[in-house]
C-alpha cells in the first residue's frame, strides 16, 4: 500500500514496481489460500438442511447443535417439539415455522429472534447437501473417498 | 506441460499486475479505473449500509462525514474496514474483497474528502504513527523482558486460538508484518481495542478475568518478532519498509503452508488444534458472502470457558453441565424447571476383550427425556436389545446421537468402562 503511494511521489522505478507487484501477488495468495479451506471443517453436529432450499433459490439452512445445546437440553426440541433424530427428516418448511412448529416454537421474536432474519439460518453455501457435519458416518465415507483418490495417484 | 502452463500464467499475471500498477500511477486513465473499481466494490458490498448511513456508517459521497474520518489517515480507515469497527463487520462482511478493493471503495465513497485533504492529513497521520512508534520501544524495552513469561502463559491460554494462525485476520503471534500497522496506532489504542473487543475479537479475547495489564503483556508477547522471524528479517525492519515489503511478507506465509499442506506432516489425517472450531465464515459450510454469516457466533468464543474434550466439538459437555458452566433450559419457556433424574446404571457385558459397557441413565436424563429413546430406539427391558459397534457407527442405537452430537465412538472408554473379571487362561 505504502509502496504505491511512494511510487506516485517518486516516479516509476521499475525494480520497485516488480517488488511491489510481487507483494500484491503474495497478498493475493495469502488471502486466497489462508482464507478458505478446500474441505469443510464446520463444527461437529452442525446440521445442514437442504430439503427445499436449493430448488427454491435460497441458501440451505444450517442448524448449529452446539449453540443450541448451550441454551436448551436435547429434550426440549427432540421430545417436546417433536424433532426427529434425523437430518432433513422433519420436512420443515417456512409455513410450519411461521405457524409455530419446529424452529418457530422459539424463533418467533419472543424466545429467540424471528423469521425475518432469513440469512442467519439460510447461511450455507449453495448446493451443500443435507448432512450432520463431522458425523462419524460422514467422516468414514468422505475419508474413504479421499483414500481411493490418493490411491489412484 | 502443466508447469509451463503455470509459468505462462504466472508471467501473464505478473505482466498484468505490472501493467495495472503502471496504469494506477498514470493519473488520467488510472484514476478512472480505480474509481470504477471502487464503485463496483461499493455496489457489491458497501451499499447495504453506506447508502443510507445505517448504524452510523458514513454515507457515500457525504464529504463532510468522510473528511472527519479521513483525519485519522487513510491507512487507519482501511485497517478499520479490514478488521471491522463498531457495527461494521470485517471487510464489510465480505471476506473475498481485498485491501485494495477497500481502498478503492473508501476513495469512491469519500469523493472529494479523499482527494483534497488526503495529503495534508496523511502527513499528520504519519507524524502520529512515528510518534507512537517512538513511544513503542520505550514501553517495550523495560517491562517486556520480565513479563515475557506471563505474556506467554496468557497467550497460550487465551489468545492462541485465533492469533496463532490469524483466524479472521487476527495478527499472528510473532509476525511483525501483522503487528506493524496495528502498533502504529499506539499501544493504548490497541489495548482499548483488546479490552472492548474489535471486529470479530470478543472483549478481552473472551476471557473476562484478564486485566488491562494482562492484555498489555500478551500484546507485547505476541507482537515481539519470533525467533524465526528475527532470523529472516535480521536487522531489516527499516529496510523492509522501503524495500517493497517483500521481506516482511515472506516469513508469514512460509511456515503456514508447510504445516498445513505438507504431505509428510505429522498426524496428517487429524485436525490440528488451530483448525478446530473454525469461525462460520471460514468453516467451508457457511457462505462467506452471506451477510448473516458474520453475525453468527464463532464456536471458539463460546467454548473458551468450557472444559476441553477429546473429540467432537472438543468440549466436555457432560462436565460443562455438571459444573454449571452452561445452564441449558429443560423447558422451552420456564428456565427454573429441572429434569427428573433416575440414577440407574445398566451394565452390558460384551464379547471379546473390551471392558463391559456401563450405561448411566443419570448422565442421559440430564439432557433427555425417557421418550427420546424408549421404546423407539431401545426396548425398555434388560437383554431385549442387541447392539453392535457396526450399528452404532452406521447411526443406529447409541449412534443416533453418539457420532452426531454426543461424543463419538472414538472415546471407547467412556462407555466400555468396567473392567472384566480376570479369566483363567490355559495354554496348550
Amino acid at each position: 500500500m505504502k509502496q504505491v503511494a511512494k511510487l506516485r511521489k517518486g516516479g516509476a522505478v521499475r525494480r520497485r514496481a516488480i517488488l511491489a507487484s510481487w507483494f500484491v501477488v503474495a497478498m493475493v495468495f495469502l488471502l486466497g489460500d489462508g482464507g478458505f479451506p478446500t474441505t469443510a471443517s464446520a463444527e461437529y453436529g452442525d446440521v445442514v438442511i437442504n430439503n427445499f432450499s436449493d430448488s427454491a433459490g435460497m441458501r440451505p439452512a444450517v442448524f448449529p447443535h452446539w449453540f443450541h445445546r448451550i441454551r436448551f437440553r436435547c429434550k426440549v426440541c427432540h421430545a417436546d417439539l417433536g424433532f426427529k433424530f434425523q437430518a432433513g427428516g422433519n420436512q420443515i418448511n417456512m409455513l410450519k415455522i411461521v405457524d409455530g412448529e419446529f424452529c418457530g416454537a422459539c424463533h418467533n421474536g419472543e424466545i429467540a429472534w424471528s423469521v425475518e432474519n432469513c440469512d442467519l439460518c439460510h447461511s450455507a453455501q449453495a448446493g451443500t447437501s443435507t448432512q450432520v457435519h463431522e458425523s462419524t458416518l460422514q467422516k468414514l465415507l468422505s475419508n474413504g473417498a479421499k483414500e481411493t483418490r490418493d490411491g489412484k495417484k | 506441460m502443466e508447469r509451463s502452463k503455470y509459468m505462462a500464467f504466472a508471467d501473464r499475471l505478473l505482466r498484468g499486475l505490472l501493467a495495472g500498477l503502471v496504469i494506477v500511477q498514470t493519473l488520467g486513465a488510472g484514476a478512472a479505473a480505480a474509481q470504477q473499481r471502487g464503485e463496483d466494490v461499493y455496489n457489491k458490498v458497501c451499499i447495504g449500509c453506506h447508502l443510507m448511513g445505517i448504524v452510523g456508517a458514513p454515507k457515500a459521497q457525504d464529504v463532510a462525514a468522510w473528511r472527519e474520518r479521513y483525519k485519522k489517515g487513510e491507512e487507519t480507515l482501511i485497517h478499520n474496514a479490514l478488521n471491522g469497527i463498531g457495527k461494521m463487520p470485517p471487510r464489510g462482511g465480505n471476506p473475498t474483497i481485498t485491501p485494495d478493493d477497500i481502498r478503492a471503495a473508501i476513495r469512491y465513497m469519500a469523493g472529494d474528502a479523499a482527494r483534497s485533504p488526503v495529503q495534508a492529513n496523511s502527513g499528520a497521520g504519519k507524524e502520529k504513527t512515528s510518534a507512537a512508534g517512538a513511544e513503542q520501544p520505550v514501553a517495550e524495552s523495560s517491562p517486556a523482558r520480565t513479563d515475557a513469561g506471563i505474556g506467554k502463559k496468557i497467550v497460550e491460554r487465551v489468545c492462541k486460538g485465533c492469533h496463532e494462525l490469524g483466524v479472521l485476520n487476527a495478527p499472528r503471534i510473532g509476525a511483525a508484518a501483522d503487528w506493524k500497522p496495528r502498533l502504529g496506532k499506539g499501544l493504548e489504542t490497541l489495548l482499548e481495542s483488546a479490552l472492548n473487543g474489535i471486529g470479530n475479537m470478543p472483549p478481552k479475547g473472551g476471557d473476562a478475568s484478564l486485566t488491562k495489564e494482562d492484555l498489555r503483556v500478551a500484546i507485547q508477547y505476541m507482537s515481539a518478532p519470533s525467533a524465526s522471524a528475527k532470523a529472516t528479517s535480521a536487522g531489516g525492519a527499516e529496510k523492509a519498509a522501503s524495500d517493497g515489503g517483500k521481506a516482511a511478507a515472506e516469513p508469514a506465509p512460509t511456515p503456514k503452508r508447510v504445516t498445513l499442506t505438507g504431505v509428510n506432516r505429522f498426524n496428517r489425517l487429524m485436525t490440528p488444534p488451530a483448525e478446530r472450531n473454525r469461525p462460520p465464515a471460514l468453516d467451508g459450510i457457511h457462505d462467506p458472502n452471506n451477510p448473516g454469516t458474520m453475525a453468527l457466533q464463532a464456536p471458539r468464543e463460546a467454548f473458551i470457558t468450557l472444559p476441553k474434550g477429546q473429540s467432537g466439538n472438543y468440549v466436555d459437555w457432560v462436565k460443562a453441565l455438571q459444573e454449571a458452566l452452561i445452564a441449558p433450559r429443560f423447558d422451552r419457556l420456564d428456565p427454573s424447571k429441572k429434569p427428573m433424574i433416575m440414577d440407574l446404571n445398566i451394565v452390558r457385558e460384551v464379547k471379546g476383550s473390551m471392558p463391559d459397557v456401563v450405561y448411566p441413565h443419570k448422565a442421559h436424563l440430564e439432557w433427555l427425556d425417557c421418550s427420546n429413546c424408549h421404546p423407539a430406539i431401545f426396548e425398555p427391558k434388560k437383554g431385549a436389545n442387541s447392539i453392535s459397534m457396526a450399528e452404532i457407527i452406521l447411526g443406529k442405537k447409541c449412534g443416533v446421537c453418539h457420532g452426531k452430537v454426543a461424543f463419538p465412538v472414538a472415546e471407547c472408554r467412556r462407555c466400555h468402562s468396567r473392567k472384566k473379571p480376570p479369566v483363567a487362561v490355559t495354554r496348550n
